[in-house]
């Protein structure tokens, strides 16, 4: 098992889910991934399939309509798996607590389908492009 | 045409509406009733044109409401149709979508969300509520917390 | 060639061409990165990819085929393996056989269909996209680039042996009708590998992945392993076909790899400074413009090989 970890912290492939945002969380992650920041270094690569993704890049808070299909995606992103939850209102709602449509942040979802999933927070609103870079560097080397 | 030209084009419907407003140079609020906004509809996207933008609906304390927003885009003027639905039990309206179909959407978004019934809609289905959402039940009414 | 020799030559051909393709994967990345300004990956990246995808578990959707969803980058990566041990070979022993040169284009042709296969096997609508653009591709290029193989065996005269045409005296890109027909097999073959501007089989931001959607663990690996290799077998044809090959002794072997770095730089020049063009583009890309300059090359490559004007 240690040996696929470790090779999972040299190249981590990222798959962007967006669970209801309003998309400030959603251009941070977009302007991580252009040539400025340059995360290819680290090995992190921007891939169109869930099921070749090693980590879940999560935003927004998850609204009933999403919930379902945020299980789905986690369900077929292939183990092992991190999920990063970006920005304050995925962490814990942030300023849609009361919202009408609001079912709960995305670390209780995701363990309603799977109690140890390994989840990263990175908070902020939105959190900057290195901050997003620390915090999953920092994740990564705790494996 | 310019501004004179298309206040004077508004004049032609005054008969219909309760009160004309003009706060300020280019922005322009027509009240009427419920009943008569088909007509009103009809007659400022087709007859003066103008370009349909979006359309609100708002809980106000006494009665529904549902504004209409249009574009002159020649002089940056937005003409506003605020219709009255005195009905607070069941409240109806006709629906603008048989001859203006852009605005089939945001009238199921306001049937979601509201609760406002739009007769002669072609297609009412849920539109942003979730699959699982109860029927009858309205988030943005005030009487729903 | 002696004994012990051949021996280690089969016993390193297999694990040098993977090493060689992960790093030629490297340089198309480090490339790339250089050109927009930045760092870009480490030297073990490609293998670290590997590594870790091989770590990964198997997902196989339900409505999936699972035979040929299985047995596709088999398939596509054992016809590639096979294509680098028969250059190798006939580089190592400058011994070949009459007709190789086909039995290298349709090893080439292998990959491609395995694609289709795979793709069509994964029983997803995003997938059926991508094979379909990936059929209508290959048929689009496939004719170009035999057709610009044809104007080498007819400057040849006739042969069809990969080492008499690598051993000719005028390397065939030296002539008009010849370094025609490289600039379009240079695009025939930027297709066959999938980069851009003819990736829209897998386009990764149109269609979620495409061909290779619903792929995961060890079997992407082996399709990531079977595109690296491709890097490492296609320009080794193109080298040997057009450039003048490897030759006998290690001067021509220097030149050799020199010739097949300047045709990956290309591949990826071109690669990063063009946007990615539509499936009906490209079909009349090859079909209208590639086939009217293979025109003009076939019949000045049979006008110059029947007066033996060589630069023609």
């Amino acid at each position: 098992m240690s040996w696929k970890i470790s090779a999972l912290k040299k190249s981590p492939w990222v798959f962007h889910v967006n669970t209801g945002a309003c998309n400030n969380c959603d251009i941070e992650i977009v302007n991580l991934l252009t040539p400025k920041f340059d995360v290819e270094r680290f090995g992190i690569k921007l891939v169109g399939s869930p099921r070749h993704a090693d980590a879940l890049l999560v935003t927004g808070v998850v609204t009933q309509q999403a919930a379902p299909r945020l299980q789905e995606v986690y369900r077929q992103t292939a183990k092992p798996c991190v999920v990063f939850v970006i920005g304050a209102c995925a962490c814990d709602k942030g300023i849609f607590t009361t919202g009408y449509h609001v079912v709960g942040p995305v670390d209780k979802i995701i363990k309603e389908v799977d109690p140890n999933a390994i989840i990263a927070y990175v908070p902020g609103c939105p959190p900057k492009p290195e901050a997003i870079i620390s915090g999953v560097v920092k994740a990564l080397s705790t494996l | 045409m310019n501004q004179e030209e298309l206040n004077k084009k508004l004049e032609q419907i005054s008969d219909k509406l309760i009160a004309v407003e003009r706060p300020l140079e280019d922005r322009v609020f027509l009240l009427c009733e419920s009943e008569n906004s088909y007509q009103l509809n009809k007659f400022l996207f087709e007859d003066v044109p103008l370009r349909f933008v979006v359309a609100t609906g708002i809980d106000a304390e006494d009665c529904f409401e549902v504004l209409y927003h249009y574009s002159y885009d020649q002089t940056g003027c937005i003409v506003t149709l605020r219709a009255f639905i005195r009905d607070r039990e069941k409240p109806a309206i006709e629906s603008i979508s048989p001859f203006l179909p852009g605005a089939e959407w945001i009238e199921r978004e306001m049937h979601d969300i509201l609760g406002i019934e739009f007769k002669n809609h072609p297609d009412m289905r849920r539109l942003i509520l979730a699959d699982d959402w109860p029927e009858g039940v309205y988030p943005l009414r005030k009487s729903s917390s | 060639m002696d004994t012990p020799l051949n021996i280690l030559f089969w016993i390193a051909v297999i694990p040098v061409t993977i090493a060689l393709g992960l790093c030629a994967t490297w340089i198309v990345r480090k490339v790339s990165a250089l050109v927009q300004w930045r760092v870009g990956p480490p030297l073990l990246q490609p293998c670290y990819d590997v590594m870790k995808l091989l770590g990964k578990e198997i997902l196989i959707p339900e409505q999936a085929h699972q035979g040929v969803f299985t047995a596709a980058p088999v398939i596509g990566f054992a016809s590639v393996l096979l294509l680098s041990i028969m250059f190798w070979r006939i580089g190592v022993t400058q011994k070949a056989f009459a007709g190789d040169i086909i039995v290298a284009i349709y090893l080439m042709v292998l990959p491609s269909l395995a694609l289709i296969m795979g793709g069509s096997a994964s029983g997803s609508p995003h997938a059926s996209l991508g094979t379909s653009r990936e059929m209508k591709l290959v048929m689009a290029y496939e004719l170009p680039l035999i057709l610009a193989f044809i104007v080498v065996i007819i400057k040849s005269g006739g042969v069809l042996q990969l080492s008499r045409i690598a051993g000719l005296e005028h390397a065939p890109v030296l002539s008009i009708s010849g370094a025609l027909a490289f600039l379009v097999s240079l695009m025939c073959i930027q297709a066959k590998l999938g980069y851009i501007p003819f990736d829209m089989a897998e386009a990764e931001t149109e269609l979620a992945s495409g061909i290779l959607m619903e792929y995961s663990g060890a079997l992407l690996a082996v399709w990531k392993l079977m595109q690296a290799t491709m890097l490492v077998a296609l320009p080794m044809f193109l080298v040997t076909v057009f450039l003048g090959g490897f030759g006998p002794n290690l001067n021509g072997w220097l030149i050799g790899l020199g010739m097949y770095v300047l045709v990956l730089v290309l591949i990826i020049l071109i690669k990063n400074t063009n946007p990615r063009v539509r499936i009906d583009q490209a079909m009349k890309f090859f079909w209208v413009y590639c086939f009217l300059i293979l025109a003009i090359a076939v019949s000045l490559a049979i006008i110059g090989n029947t007066f033996k004007i060589y630069w023609l």
